[in-house]
């Protein structure tokens, strides 16, 4: 019989599902077990049902162009990644050790800089990151958090272990495509959810309004929330109006924001100004206040940083934040976790060799066409080199752009990333995922139960940005206990 | 409350409304068209003249035949006054206010946009288009119906109202503008045997055929069905209606200072219209009056709230 697993493999990387095509792994049992009893056909039709739940709920990315604007809608994979709550829980307490290492890095950065002072990491890498502002340099924010919401992406290598690849501590985004993705699932299988015990997801926006509530200036029993958006023509604007939404926040562009000379930042109403606490911004700080920073910003309040110095408001993530985001910085997180915390690190960094250094670039440069390079501070997965799946052309032409700038560069070992069932086609076929849970810290520390998986859906590619070819799958975390 | 989220949910408000009464006014009018004889003088250039676009059409189109009036006035999108352009306006208007609606009204608004979208082609097929017809104006009945029942009733909801009913109002008058003209002297015997019919269709094409059978209670007459649109205080559609629930909206708005004044003036002015004492000539100059008043209106509103300029 020609079933979906027809030339599935499971032999060039880890595969989340399945020790092989024949095999499932004790968590996909139950969902194995049901797609095999459905007819191709029937397949077909909750593809065709989660494409058309997309449209409706308007889950897409609008592309803008001379033509008109086009909708396009969010790539989903309707067969979900699956994961044993049991190990997901030491990942969880990975994260959270993790992001409170992070924060009293970014705390010390601004602060008495002990980390620099004991020779743990150059000044040099500091001082020279684009993301270091010194505008913030004396702040204390609320609770010593600066990174109140965290995107760490997650890969597992062939060896089944799961590395920390980056910690997004600037804007990160996807946690709304990780609820809808759920929400679809319910829709397509909902025979399926009920018989397996899946961890809920759905208390995200909660657990979010309750960290902002937390960070809101002292003495403000209930305060005033604002998402604060570059507006409907970003390609977030969806995330950004749906968390708005859910949280009961007020959602806020710049123009609707106003600082007075009380340093106080208002917000223009029907009923006069009215004062904002706490402000989640999906801006980047470059952006935020043309008073501070960029000059010519149009999305950003005027004084908002003043406003901010003054204590007035809360910004999350805190400006200045993203000096830890930066892939330099991220190869001294495990240090930092012993330093700060005089813990060992749970979850493994990548190895990675920083071009700075001399020894690491001799390194880099000699291994060029087995190593992935990135540049210190890009997101989105631009400006990238990787060495097994580049042409000796473009390896040459890398090998110039790392010599003018070495300090904004790191190499990594390329990771056969693991795979997970994709439906292409009609047939099941393996295909690299990563994993980016969100992570919340203000008064308390929160993570997200899974995350949001990217798959990339062309063959053999390694790059999940949605940007480029990406998709998405709905993240089970499966309590086995009592099976 | 933001002043750029009042003036959008206003505008989504605005935009809803016209959705529906653009394929209500269709609808009518091509069951109209069916009852009535060929060669009595009723085109459909007629229906070009409630949305006072004849001008604008005929810089695209040669003829006012029934194609070319159904594109211009249902799919056309480079027509602003289109019921896909309003439908669309209205979607944008949404997506930007997701965060002050309850979850379904943004899909039921998404889904009838998707709808519209992919059906547009089929209106130029008369029975196609009946169809297409009934499920938008199911779709603006289900929105209306799940804001009142999902969602509080407070100042967003005041906005989305006072947009509404302004837009209502509006188009009230419109039709009341064409039903005085076809009343007018210079009519044909012909039409005139058909008098009961037009005014019947005119009623539904404001829902108010049976209500005005139990208010009125007497036979179909043009000078009754005229003073009921125009006075009635209870019907949905009547323009006294709708402005009293704009002066209600208005009246619970917070910084509503001279605008209270301002809807009363307007209230006292329709009321004071009596119809059997007006020639037809007066009528339609005192309707054209009403809609510039109602255009004053509008405008008053968006300054006292809508204004991105504060003082300091």
């Amino acid at each position: 019989m020609k079933s979906i697993w027809e030339n599935y493999t499971t032999e060039n990387a880890y595969d989340e599902l399945m020790y092989s095509e024949f095999q499932p792994r004790p968590v996909s049992h139950g969902l194995c077990q049901y797609l095999n009893s459905l007819k191709k056909t029937d397949i077909d039709k909750r593809k065709i049902a989660a494409e058309l739940a997309i449209m409706e709920m308007g889950i897409t990315f609008t592309v803008y162009s001379d033509e008109g604007n086009i909708d396009r809608a969010w790539p989903f994979d309707i067969i979900p990644r699956i994961m044993d709550a049991r190990e997901w829980r030491i990942i969880e307490k990975g994260l959270k050790q993790r992001l409170t290492a992070l924060n009293c890095f970014i705390s010390d950065v601004y602060g008495e800089q002990h980390f620099i002072k004991d020779g743990k990491i150059p000044s040099e890498t500091i001082n020279s990151s684009k993301n270091f502002r010194k505008e913030c340099v004396g702040m204390k924010p609320r609770h010593n958090v600066w990174a109140n919401i965290c995107g760490t992406d997650l890969v597992r290598n062939k060896d089944g272990v799961m590395y920390v690849l980056e910690d997004n501590l600037r804007v990160p985004s996807g946690v709304s495509y990780m609820l809808e993705n759920r929400v679809i699932t319910k829709r397509v299988f909902p025979e399926l959810l009920q018989g397996i015990n899946i961890l809920p997801i759905d208390d995200y926006p909660t657990q979010l309004h309750d960290m902002l509530s937390s960070i809101a200036p002292e003495h403000i029993p209930k305060p005033l929330i604002a998402v604060l958006t570059p507006g409907i023509y970003n390609s977030a604007y969806f995330e950004h109006a749906y968390l708005a939404q859910q949280m009961g926040a007020q959602l806020v562009e710049g123009s609707d924001l106003v600082v007075k000379d009380d340093n106080c930042v208002y917000m223009r109403t029907i009923e006069g100004l009215e004062k904002v606490d706490v402000i989640y911004r999906r801006i980047d700080d470059d952006f935020l206040d043309p008073e501070v920073f960029r000059k010519d910003s149009a999305l950003g309040v005027p004084g908002l940083m003043r406003a901010w110095k003054a204590g007035n408001v809360a910004l999350a993530n805190a400006p200045g934040a993203g000096v830890a985001d930066d892939k330099v910085v991220y190869a001294y997180v495990p240090e930092m976790i012993r330093y700060y915390l005089n813990e060992e690190p749970i979850l493994p960094n990548v190895p990675t060799y920083l071009c700075s250094n001399p020894e690491h670039y001799e390194y880099v440069m000699a291994h060029l066409a087995e190593l992935v390079v990135k540049p210190a501070n890009e997101s989105g997965g631009y400006g990238m080199l990787v060495g097994p799946h580049a042409t000796a052309k473009e390896v040459a032409a890398f090998r110039k752009v790392i010599q003018a700038d070495p300090r904004n560069y790191i190499g990594q070992p390329t990771l056969a990333i693991s795979t997970a069932p994709t439906l292409c086609k009609g047939k099941l076929e393996p295909r690299h995922i990563d994993l980016r849970p969100f992570i919340l810290q203000g008064e308390n520390t929160f993570v997200t139960a899974g995350g949001l998986t990217r798959v990339a859906l062309r063959k053999g590619s390694l790059v999940v940005n949605s940007s480029q070819g990406g998709g998405s799958k709905d993240t089970w975390i499966i309590n086995m206990e009592g099976h | 409350m933001l002043s750029r989220s009042a003036e959008r949910l206003y505008w989504l408000a605005r935009y809803m409304e016209r959705t529906e009464n653009t394929a209500k006014v269709v609808s009518v009018y091509m069951n109209l068209l069916m009852d009535l004889p060929k060669g009595v003088e009723m085109g459909w250039q007629q229906l070009l003249r409630i949305n006072g676009a004849e001008a604008e059409f005929y810089e695209k189109y040669k003829s006012a035949g029934e194609r070319n009036v159904i594109r211009f006035l249902l799919s056309d999108e480079s027509y602003m006054g289109s019921l896909f352009s309003s439908l669309s306006a209205a979607r944008e208007n949404i997506r930007t206010t997701r965060e002050l609606l309850p979850d379904e009204a943004w899909e039921q608004v998404n889904e009838l946009y998707l709808f519209a979208k992919n059906d547009l082609e089929t209106v130029s097929n008369r029975r196609s288009r009946v169809l297409f017809l009934k499920k938008i104006l199911e779709g603006c009945q289900r929105f209306s119906g799940l804001l009142s029942g999902y969602m509080s009733h407070h100042h967003p909801y005041r906005f989305i109202r006072l947009g509404r009913n302004l837009e209502r109002a509006d188009m009230t008058s419109r039709i009341l503008d064409l039903a005085s003209l076809l009343l007018s002297e210079s009519r044909s015997d012909e039409l005139r045997q058909y008098e009961t019919i037009l005014w019947m269709n005119i009623l539904t094409a404001l829902n108010a055929l049976l209500m005005y059978r139990q208010h009125v209670r007497s036979r179909v007459k043009g000078d009754d069905v005229l003073s009921y649109l125009l006075l009635d205080k209870d019907l949905p559609r009547s323009v006294t209606r709708c402005l009293v629930e704009i002066s209600d909206c208005i009246n619970q708005l917070p910084n509503n200072d001279a605008l209270s004044d301002r809807v009363q003036e307007l209230e006292d002015y329709v009321q004071a219209i009596d119809i059997r004492e007006a020639t037809q000539l007066q009528l339609r100059v005192i309707l054209d009056d009403l809609q510039n008043k109602l255009g004053g209106l509008h405008g008053h509103i968006a300054d006292n709230w809508f204004s991105r300029v504060m003082p300091e």
